[in-house]
């Protein structure tokens, strides 16, 4: 009796422990990565929807089995825009064993470039200033650089001022290393041959009324205004414009100012905050907006939707950036394991540096593909200009590449 | 003097000197060597992983700010809302040697210890220059000057090139007998070499206030015109009040550059300045060892809101982001709650313990 209750006792714990370790070998592998990004203070109208973005699709792989039976654990965690706290948060993703890193201010990535080349760790950061590029092999910009953007919007302007002479262009900069960045790249491209004359270098400062710098641009005949910086400054600066009747009405109106801008200055937020006086403004990104149907549009409304977030978030190009630089991890993920190779930081490496020609990687949620290699660390080369009407971003023409972004180089 | 040197019962002071004296009984002194013998020892047998390393070596970085915030702004009471200005200027010290020689040149890798006096002594003289209003202006208005250097600071490091426009200046690992760092040793190494600035700096301080020229510092505080009537010089000693606030932060910006091996503008902002300002205050302002308190208290803090955020993060719906506004809620209430409730600090609280102990093996 004791013999078969022993027995008995022992064959039930061989089926547990066989059981156990079925379900394990079914559970397959986790592969942690880890965001860092101001969900709260400064810029953080662009963190939030960015990190829904990037919690969304990796929940939507996971959810879909995309990778199969392995999962992607992305940890992210507010750094307030504070680089101390952005280090701390990457020694502690270093001690989990992350593979691949997404990092989010200018400054930080700036500040941590030395730590992700000794640490061979992949880096998609959202900022797309082309000084993150100097002297770093792990970082990879998600999308076309600041410079490549401001170069971008001044060839536009180029190609098609309607007036006579060369136009006349002032900058519009945020005062730090994310707003500096393009301007000499810019003045650059006007020394290798770019139609356009400098005239002003604005760096604003926390102003609330832009009178007196519009009423100087207009003295010295600025006709174009290219801006790179956030949405709040634009704002200010388009309600003060509209409030004097010096906004073009169309590209280029002969005695008024036509104004532009990169990726950060633009979206749904510039349309809130300058409410009517956002019409006629010229933005480029290498984003899909939401006012366009497509593809891209129905994708990432449904995204959205199926993980519940508001319309705000679901509509905003932050989120369609979070959603992006998601989809390249996940599909580096994706390829390492179909080659059959371990996931780590280095085959992950290897998986971005082999996305270019025949393996390029086409995201719906940008206007071009993806392109990696070693000499090409901005993920999509391709811009498309978009300009407010009633109160929307509708594009305007076709998706371009700037050319003097390889002229200057 | 009772026999027993080791209780405090029974002690009585029978001349200046007694009074004076660092560790009134043999138990203090016994306490504190044991102490920081663990604090020595601990890393041999515990290894932590680098985030709470990192955090450790913040805690000490902060502690060397606050002591020299304490000196200007507890013990001669005089507001400063630019200490992380001065800190800047330690940090700025170093990273000009390396945008100068390269962030790799030996006199930053090897000669680190003569670069972080350097620094504190760079912090110094510019606390001495800022202090100098301090010899006609008093209260707000003498904040104001402090707010005023901070705006100038971040001014200066934000449009000269030379400082990379307060972009991130490289600082490269340092050299040890062993050879050059590696990730693994950094923050050891710096949590070591942290611990003795701390342990020097609580000494000079400690020693200061026995001197003449420390309890000048109070006497000013308390009344500056009854001070200058005893023979004091309020000027003076508010000048060089400021000059050691300055030369402790620059000390610690400079270790901060040397720790984060990076010198970048975001870390010397306003908003650190009152963050030190709020250490102080809840450490206990006038107080030496409020200087430890604060900063474990806050930063301990900071990081267990930060836990609770993320625990929050996953039962709450994220789109009411409540729980990223814990954080600066949690700091706020904990201030004003201080403020309120107990503007002594956490120092009164160890000073209540320490009474308690005092008087055994009597109950009152």
């Amino acid at each position: 009796m004791k013999n078969r209750k022993r027995m008995t006792v022992v064959f039930s714990l061989t089926l547990i422990v066989l059981f156990a370790f079925t379900v394990q070998a079914q559970a397959g592998e986790t592969y942690k990565l880890g965001l860092s990004l101001a969900i709260t203070g400064p810029t953080s109208d662009a963190g939030d929807p960015y990190s829904k973005g990037v919690e969304d699709y990796f929940q939507y792989v996971n959810d879909m089995k995309i990778l199969g039976d392995d999962k992607i654990e992305c940890t992210i965690r507010d750094d307030q825009y504070k680089t101390d706290v952005t280090k701390r948060n990457f020694e502690d993703f270093l001690d989990q064993g992350i593979v691949f890193y997404l990092n989010y201010s200018t400054g930080s990535t700036l500040a941590l470039k030395k730590d992700f080349d000794e640490e061979k760790m992949p880096t998609i950061p959202a900022s797309f200033h082309a000084g993150n590029l100097v002297d770093s092999s792990y970082i990879f910009l998600p999308i076309a650089s600041y410079s490549a953007q401001a170069i971008g919007l001044a060839e536009y302007v180029a190609n098609n001022h309607k007036g006579s002479g060369t136009p006349k262009v002032a900058m519009f900069l945020h005062p730090s290393a994310f707003g500096r960045g393009p301007l000499e790249d810019v003045q650059k491209a006007v020394a290798a041959g770019l139609k356009i004359e400098i005239v002003e270098v604005v760096e604003h400062g926390k102003d609330l009324d832009n009178t007196a710098m519009l009423q100087r641009l207009k003295s010295k005949g600025v006709q174009y205004v290219i801006g790179q910086t956030i949405q709040s400054p634009v704002a200010t600066m388009l309600k003060d414009a509209s409030r004097l009747g010096l906004v073009a009405k169309t590209f280029g109106e002969e005695g008024k100012i036509t104004f532009t801008g990169c990726h950060y200055t633009g979206g749904n937020d510039l349309v809130s905050l300058a409410g009517p006086a956002a019409e006629n403004y010229y933005w480029t990104t290498s984003y899909i907006v939401t006012s366009e149907p497509g593809v891209g549009t129905d994708a990432q409304l449904a995204l959205a939707k199926k993980y519940g977030r508001d319309e705000k978030t679901a509509n905003s190009h932050n989120y369609a950036n979070g959603v992006m630089v998601a989809q390249v991890a996940a599909e580096a993920i994706l390829r390492a394991k179909a080659k059959g190779v371990k996931i780590t930081k280095e085959s992950l490496y290897d998986e971005l540096l082999a996305m270019n020609g025949m393996n390029a990687f086409y995201p719906v949620t940008t206007v071009g593909p993806v392109t990696y290699s070693k000499t090409d660390k901005a993920g999509v080369d391709t811009l498309q200009m978009y300009a407010v009407k009633d109160g929307v971003f509708h594009s305007v023409g076709a998706p371009f590449i700037p050319e003097y972004t390889g002229k200057i180089k | 003097m009772s026999t027993n040197r080791w209780l405090a019962t029974g002690n009585y002071f029978t001349s200046y000197q007694d009074e004076q004296r660092l560790f009134f009984t043999h138990l203090d002194r016994t306490i504190l060597s044991l102490f920081l013998f663990m604090l020595f020892v601990w890393p041999l047998l515990f290894s932590l992983s680098n985030k709470y390393m990192l955090v450790l070596d913040n805690i000490l970085i902060a502690m060397v700010a606050i002591i020299g915030l304490n000196i200007v702004t507890g013990f001669a009471g005089l507001i400063s809302i630019g200490h992380a200005a001065f800190m800047g200027i330690g940090a700025y010290t170093l990273a000009s040697f390396s945008r100068t020689l390269g962030d790799s040149h030996v006199i930053i890798t090897h000669a680190w210890p003569l670069m972080i006096v350097l620094s504190g002594l760079m912090g110094a003289v510019f606390g001495a220059i800022v202090g100098l209003p301090a010899m006609r202006l008093k209260h707000l208005y003498l904040a104001i000057a402090t707010l005023s250097f901070q705006m100038i600071f971040s001014w200066t490091i934000n449009f000269l090139e030379f400082f990379n426009q307060g972009q991130t200046i490289a600082i490269s690992r340092v050299f040890w007998f062993t050879g050059k760092l590696g990730r693994k040793d950094h923050y050891l190494f710096w949590y070591y070499v942290l611990l003795v600035v701390v342990i020097l700096s609580g000494f000079m301080v400690r020693n200061l206030l026995r001197t003449r020229y420390g309890r000048c510092l109070s006497a000013v505080r308390d009344n500056d015109r009854a001070a200058d009537a005893m023979g004091m010089h309020p000027g003076l000693t508010k000048v060089y009040a400021f000059g050691l606030a300055g030369f402790f932060a620059g000390i610690a910006g400079a270790l901060h550059a040397y720790v984060y091996r990076g010198v970048g503008f975001e870390s010397f902002t306003l908003h650190h300045s009152i963050t030190l300002l709020a250490m102080a205050i809840v450490g206990g302002l006038g107080t030496l060892n409020g200087s430890f308190w604060g900063p474990t208290a806050i930063i301990a803090l900071e990081l267990q809101v930060e836990t609770l955020a993320e625990h929050a993060g996953q039962i709450l719906p994220s789109d009411w982001n409540l729980a990223t506004a814990l954080k600066p809620f949690s700091f706020g209430l904990v201030i004003v709650l201080f403020l309120m409730f107990e503007p002594r600090g956490i120092a009164n609280w160890w000073r209540i313990a320490r009474s308690y102990t005092k008087l055994w093996p009597f109950r009152y």
